[in-house]
């Protein structure tokens, strides 16, 4: 396995990650730019211009994008988060050039005013679909709350009245702001050609205009919010409740001490919460996870139960973390989930098209690249003492925001 | 490309099935008993479930809690299902770890001490999952739609009915296990950097004096009604329809499954052509192929605002109906492209693999070879799909829409 990086002269980055027996290429474009990126009166362009690249450039309809990409049996999709907007396929290795070259033609998009109002509706839809889904909103929500004036409280899809407010005009903006050569990585992983990348990206975005790199809006450090708020779903069968409080940012060397800390509390399977609350079929779920930014870091708890237990097992859950920051863990159960960590970590990394997603953004926040074996020695290499440390300076049972969405709070009578 | 599978089948029947991936450092092995929810019994549906969730609730000298630490603690990525046919224990895993886990899944499978005494926390789990799914707009139509296609009991949900699964004592789990976790009828695959001759010599050994006891047979029931509305209290209406195509084991499942895709297998298909891209009526909008060993369904699901719901089916139907007669060539090839592709890659995934080899030999009491699949696909022409279309026009639709208002469904869907 080795890296490669080249600078083209506009300012595009095009690295790789070769594995020579892989079967696959996988290749993508990585924007430096989401929701966090955006202003009041662009709240959604990210999710809904990531739609509107798919719909095909002056010489390039919808249609046609989309009979290409099966044409090459390529698995082909794309998504955005808060900071980072994302064009992926997998393709086997033969298809590379073409792939590489649909994609790149693919972001300098027409953006057509007509293109623009029926996706428009594709977008609201997926709004209500998620809308709809648990856990209603209470995630959103609890980060709005919790991020309070950060960039990052805003919602990636944004909202219907934001989305029907956009005019097609201030996308085409956003795009020649933010899609500038200098803010975009082209990555592939995989049975990579490197040459044929390079060659690729310098014949296809080589004219790309290089505009200066805009800066991401500077933010003051976040000051997370404790309160409770309510979604009431009068229909819904469990309560859905998620709690954030505040967890090391990506730029800390905590970052991996803080995921193992999270699975040792809170995994799916085999963790204390489980033993706790799931094992016993007290709760549906409840888990605990890290997810860093650029420059804020957040733990979060979620919990689905039965509507009447959801303040008694929240509690419960903070006794968990109380009782773990006094008490400390054992080493037996820090092995437990050392290994299991560093076991999903290699099956993740035999597989290139989920390499991209950790090379691709790494690279776009960073600047830097780390194999699977440096994560695989990071991990290994985490004690006791590390965790501790994460406990002591991210107290999980400090201050924390909390939503509710369910049946709590309706007015009981039909 | 070159390929190396690998059968060998044990005197008390369990078949052992092997893939050598080179390249991957990882091996993933999945246990299939033909504990299957079919077996659930009358006013017992969730049986299976609950059992298998029982299974991990301590096993010769582990407790529950055991079992896990002794997985995870190998870094061993486990996973317990239930579905229609199977009971299935897996994991993933590190290559070297093959040999922990082996004797791990053998007293899971073997010696499962189903106490009593964990029925209750159990069954609470079970209610808690199913109590979710309630929540669940897509799961919910989807689970409508086979309960209403498939002849009773493969169109019951596996994962059980509340109201059954409340009452089920452990007299029942322990039968349960008894008669249905047994070695005729088990399927143990693994895919990756696995050593063939020691691999079966371990499975001898842990699982070769097991003994067989009868097989269990099914009756095949009634299906449900053609149409049915599940009133919900959601801004999307949910729809699904089914019709039956031709199991997998049988061969003109490629001209069906070919036909299935160029409706709504990928971004080029129709339906999210017509439905997604020109109309804009929706976020999701697909059909695809689902089968049983005996029987198998086309299944389209679309999910959008009640307002635009009538008009979503509307066009489906249409889509549905102007099938026959008008594929295209270059349909038929982005078909091949996509499945080849698909198959290469799933050569990157040792569980994807260990699953895919699992399921070929209960549809077809053999694995086919990478090379053999590919050619089916490479056989496939639109004159064989066209012949295929001719003969079974899209008919005798079950239609299930979740929502807050019914839709209208045409009387002539079934034609």
């Amino acid at each position: 396995m080795k890296f490669l990086h080249e600078r083209l002269p506009n300012g595009l980055d095009v690295i790789a990650e070769v594995t020579d027996s892989a079967l696959s290429t996988s290749v993508g474009f990585f924007v430096r730019t989401g929701a966090r990126d955006e202003t009041d009166a662009e709240w959604g362009v990210s999710h809904f211009l990531e739609h509107m690249v798919f719909k095909g450039t002056t010489d390039l309809s919808a249609d046609e994008i989309n009979r290409r990409f099966d044409w090459m049996g390529a698995s082909a999709n794309a998504f955005t988060s808060e900071e980072d907007t994302a064009y992926h396929a997998a393709v086997l290795p033969e298809q590379q050039d073409e792939v590489t070259s649909l994609l790149a033609r693919m972001m300098r998009p027409a953006l057509r005013e007509e293109d623009f109002a029926t996706e428009k509706l594709v977008i609201l839809e997926e709004i209500r679909m998620y809308d709809d889904q648990p856990p209603f909103g209470a995630d959103d929500r609890c980060r709005a709350a919790f991020f309070g004036a950060h960039p990052l409280a805003r919602s990636v899809l944004g909202t219907v009245a934001s989305i029907e407010s956009l005019p097609v005009e201030a996308m085409r903006d956003y795009h020649r702001r933010r899609y500038a050569p200098g803010n975009m990585v082209l990555a592939a992983t995989g049975a990579v050609d490197f040459a044929a990348l390079v060659e690729s990206a310098r014949r296809h975005c080589g004219d790309w205009e290089p505009l200066p790199t805009p800066p991401r809006r500077a933010a003051a450090p976040v000051r997370p919010a404790a309160g409770e708020q309510c979604i009431v779903r009068p229909g819904s069968v469990l309560e859905y409740a998620v709690r954030l409080s505040a967890g090391p940012p990506g730029d800390d060397d905590d970052r991996f001490a803080a995921k193992l800390a999270a699975a040792i509390l809170g995994d799916g399977s085999g963790s204390r919460l489980y033993w706790a609350l799931v094992d016993t079929g007290e709760a549906e779920q409840a888990t605990l996870h890290h997810q860093d930014f650029l420059d804020a870091g957040m733990f979060a708890t979620q919990l689905s139960c039965d509507p009447e237990d959801a303040r008694a097992l929240l509690e419960r859950i903070l006794e968990v973390y109380r009782r773990t920051s006094e008490e400390g863990i054992g080493t037996a159960e820090l092995e437990q989930h050392r290994n299991k960590l560093a076991g999903r970590w290699v099956l993740l990394g035999e597989r290139p098209r989920r390499r991209l997603f950790d090379v691709g953004p790494e690279w776009a926040h960073s600047g830097t690249y780390r194999s699977v074996a440096d994560d695989l020695r990071t991990i290994e290499g985490l004690s006791l003492d590390d965790v501790r440390r994460v406990l002591d300076r991210w107290p999980l049972h400090g201050p924390g925001t909390t939503v509710l969405a369910g049946p709590l709070g309706a007015d009981p009578s039909p | 490309m070159k390929q190396s599978l690998f059968s060998a089948r044990l005197s008390n029947g369990i078949v052992v099935l092997g893939e050598d991936l080179p390249g991957l450092e990882s091996v993933a092995v999945a246990f299939h008993t033909p504990a299957g929810a079919i077996h659930d019994g009358p006013g017992r549906c969730g049986l299976a479930n609950l059992s298998g969730e029982m299974m991990l609730r301590g096993a010769a000298d582990r407790s529950s809690r055991e079992i896990v630490e002794a997985l995870e603690g190998a870094g061993i990525q486990w996973a317990q299902s239930v579905s229609t046919s199977h009971a299935s224990f897996a994991g993933a895993m590190v290559a070297r770890q093959l040999p922990v886990a082996l004797p791990i899944y053998a007293d899971i499978l073997r010696r499962p001490r189903l106490p009593e005494e964990e029925l209750d926390n159990a069954r609470q789990m079970v209610l808690q999952n199913l109590a979710g799914t309630e929540d669940d707009p897509g799961h919910r139509v989807m689970q409508a739609l086979r309960q209403l296609h498939f002849p009773h009991p493969w169109g019951m949900p596996s994962e059980g009915l509340s109201a059954d699964v409340e009452g089920i004592g452990i007299g029942a789990v322990r039968e349960f296990v008894a008669a249905h976790v047994r070695p005729a009828g088990t399927i143990i695959a693994a895919a990756g950097r696995i050593d063939w001759d020691d691999f079966v010599r371990r499975i001898e050994r842990l699982f070769g004096d097991w003994d067989s006891g009868a097989t269990g047979t099914v009756v095949p029931g009634p299906r449900g009604e053609r149409v049915r509305h599940v009133p919900h209290d959601s801004q999307q209406t949910h729809i699904a329809l089914a019709w039956s195509v031709p199991p997998y084991r049988e061969d003109a499942s490629y001209e069906a499954s070919a036909a299935l895709s160029v409706l709504g297998g990928g971004s080029s298909s129709r339906l999210f052509s017509e439905v997604r891209e020109r109309r804009g009526l929706c976020y999701s909008v697909s059909a695809g192929y689902q089968t049983l060993r005996d029987a198998a369904a086309a299944v389209c699901y679309s999910g959008t605002s009640a307002a635009r719901a009538q008009e979503t089916l509307d066009v489906m139907l249409a889509e549905i109906r102007r099938l026959p007669g008008t594929i295209q060539e270059a349909e038929i090839e982005r078909v091949r492209a996509r499945a080849k592709s698909a198959l290469v890659m799933q050569q990157e995934s040792s569980a994807a693999r260990a699953g895919w080899i699992a399921k070929q030999w209960y549809h077809l009491g053999t694995v086919r070879s990478l090379a053999e699949e590919l050619a089916r696909y490479d056989r496939l022409t639109v004159a064989s799909v066209e012949a295929w279309l001719a003969a079974n026009r899209p008919a005798g639709l079950t239609v299930v829409s979740l929502g807050k208002e019914p839709l209208e469904v045409p009387i002539e869907v079934p034609a």
